[in-house]
């Protein structure tokens, strides 16, 4: 009986653990973001007051209002940056995607000679960071004179995009049996369109999860923009935050909405996609 | 359809080569050749000037680079090494919760979708000294007096940019395990349990060996954009204070942007690149090692 009851103590106890553990963990990862998101809503004296208030007394959208009024009114060019930063990843995405498919296609369906050292050569060269590749590639955008605009950008992106892409994609098709499309051949398809009307639909998700995928690493960029752009026709957001830092004096407030702005599409384009992405990314890790 | 068509595969895969070539390899190329040159972006003309190997002799004197490189592999042991350890520990927490797992791991990945850059603007907006999450809530707390000066003393400079690199990638890691954890036959557990296996036996023998794959999965895919810490580390400290802080990827920044001396920065730039490919290879080799494993044993 006094067994039973210590067992039944210690098994409630660890059960408390786990949700302490739980609990401060999740509050770990969400924290900061919050923060960002509540400082943002702040007047600026609170933010930096001393000793700190930690409950809002007032709550405002100036920051946004700001933001979105102009540069004539102490704000930036947030609605430029914004436009460059949708066309530039909107269309290196849709040509990644193109070029990812074609890709992941050959190395799901087909075997040839020196795969996966394709493969690999492939994904080698996403490796280069982006600061070291941007040396060469500022030297030849200035020559061609594609410097600061938005195809310069788009072109780096794509090439950015494609080793990751055809990575996911590839698990996309593999995951679709390999007969459904042989039987449409058998049926009288031709490959082209078994593929279009078989396989294609098949992956489909994967697919778009692999394309917001493509457009949230655009979106994110930082060390290829900052020096591949200069001026408000090219700038994207990530290097437009940079306008809220002076000399020596930052303004906390409107750097957090812009970061709020930047950040609720990538949101909600990753809960989209969340469970296909970990699909895509992991088949094949069980059965090679 | 007849006479001669080169083999399907090749066709599919050439735009992909194309686009690499032309934005990666060929420029990457051009690097080469002007590492071997004291090319300046100010004087064009040193641009064919061919010194060989003076650059990278040069380099290998320098100690700042050296610090700099040093700095580098420390910085992705402890973070790699640590995210790793975090992400495991995270994903059994999520594996275990029986109510809530779709909003658990929904939650998990939100530094995902954070960019580098703002990670960095988070965490100095909030290790900043004077109005700084931390330094408030130590205060409030009463555990010091004073603001703890952490983006301006080189250690605690250097800690704060590991807990960010740390905060924003150990999403990757945990996601990719749960994924393995829920994959995981649980027949396997219930032998061992039934065998006697302690809980930690049971992890380190059958649940681990289980889960490895994609744990090297989430390395691989962390050593293909290792230079993410570059973002950080310029918005957190922009090497600061006083180069204590510089990493690979922001000294070879400053050398080509603000020095201008492109030569030496291409030929600093190859040593990062060379870093970055050593990594990738070695975990894409001990992806395909344990994918073998799995598939003898399973």
């Amino acid at each position: 009986m006094d067994e039973n009851s210590s067992a039944r103590l210690k098994r409630r106890l660890t059960g408390i653990v786990y949700r302490i553990g739980l609990f401060l963990a999740m509050l770990t990862i969400c924290l900061p973001g919050l923060w960002i998101v509540l400082s943002s809503l702040r007047p600026t004296v609170e933010i930096m007051a001393k000793p700190p208030v930690w409950i809002p007394q007032e709550i405002s959208f100036d920051a946004y209002v700001a933001m979105f009024s102009g540069i004539g009114k102490g704000g930036i060019p947030v609605i430029e940056y914004f436009r460059n930063s949708l066309i530039i990843s909107v269309t290196s995405t849709i040509i990644a995607v193109a070029i990812g498919m074609a890709g992941g296609y050959a190395f799901a369906r087909y075997r040839f000679r020196g795969k996966s050292s394709v493969f690999l050569g492939l994904m080698l060269t996403r490796t280069v960071p982006g600061i070291a590749l941007s040396l060469p590639l500022f030297f030849l955008y200035v020559r061609l004179g594609i410097i600061d605009t938005h195809f310069g950008l788009i072109l780096a992106y794509v090439a950015l995009n494609v080793p990751f892409t055809i990575w996911l994609i590839d698990g996309f098709f593999r995951q679709v049996p390999k007969d459904l499309a042989e039987a449409a051949q058998i049926d009288g398809c031709t490959r082209w369109q078994a593929f279009w009307q078989v396989e294609f639909p098949l992956a489909g998700p994967g697919i778009a999860s692999a394309a917001i995928f493509a457009f949230l690493t655009c979106w994110n960029e930082f060390a290829l923009a900052s020096q591949l752009t200069r001026s408000v026709s090219a700038k994207t957001l990530p290097v437009g935050l940079l306008d809220y830092t002076a000399e020596f004096t930052i303004d906390w407030r409107g750097m957090c909405a812009l970061a709020v702005v930047m950040i609720i599409p990538a949101l909600t384009l990753t809960y989209i996609v969340q469970k296909h992405l970990v699909g895509g990314l992991t088949s094949g890790a069980v059965k090679g | 359809m007849k006479g001669f068509k080169p083999s399907p595969p090749f066709l599919l895969l050439l735009p992909a080569v194309i686009v690499l070539a032309a934005v990666v390899v060929v420029p990457l190329l051009l690097s080469l050749y002007s590492s071997f040159t004291p090319f300046r972006l100010t004087r064009p003309e040193t641009f064919f000037v061919f010194i060989g190997f003076r650059n990278y002799l040069s380099i290998l004197s320098n100690t700042d680079f050296w610090w700099a490189f040093g700095r580098t592999v420390l910085l992705l042991t402890i973070a790699l090494n640590l995210e790793m350890l975090l992400g495991l520990g995270l994903a059994m927490l999520v594996e275990k919760a029986t109510r809530g797992q779709r909003i658990l791991r929904t939650l998990m990945m939100f530094p995902m979708m954070f960019s580098p850059i703002l990670v960095g603007f988070q965490f100095k907006f909030m290790f900043n000294d004077n109005i700084g999450l931390v330094n408030n809530a130590l205060q409030s707390l009463g555990l010091t007096q004073d603001a703890i000066p952490w983006l301006i003393e080189s250690h605690l400079a250097f800690i704060a940019i590991s807990i960010a690199e740390i905060w924003s990638s150990t999403a990757i890691f945990a996601i990719l395990i749960l994924a393995g954890l829920l994959a995981m036959p649980k027949e396997p557990i219930e032998a061992a349990r039934v065998d006697g296996c302690t809980p930690w036996q049971t992890f380190r023998y059958v649940t681990w060996p289980f889960v490895m794959p994609f744990a090297y999965i989430a390395m691989t895919i962390r050593s293909l954009d290792v230079a993410r810490a570059y973002d950080i580390v310029k918005i957190m400290t922009d090497g600061g204070p006083a180069g204590r802080t510089e990493l690979l990827w922001t000294l070879v920044a400053r050398t080509a942007y603000s020095d201008g001396r492109m030569g030496m920065a291409n030929a600093m730039a190859y040593f990062s690149i060379l870093l970055s490919i050593a990594f990738t290879v070695y975990f894409f080799n001990k992806l395909a090692a344990a994918r073998t494993q799995i598939g003898a044993e399973w």
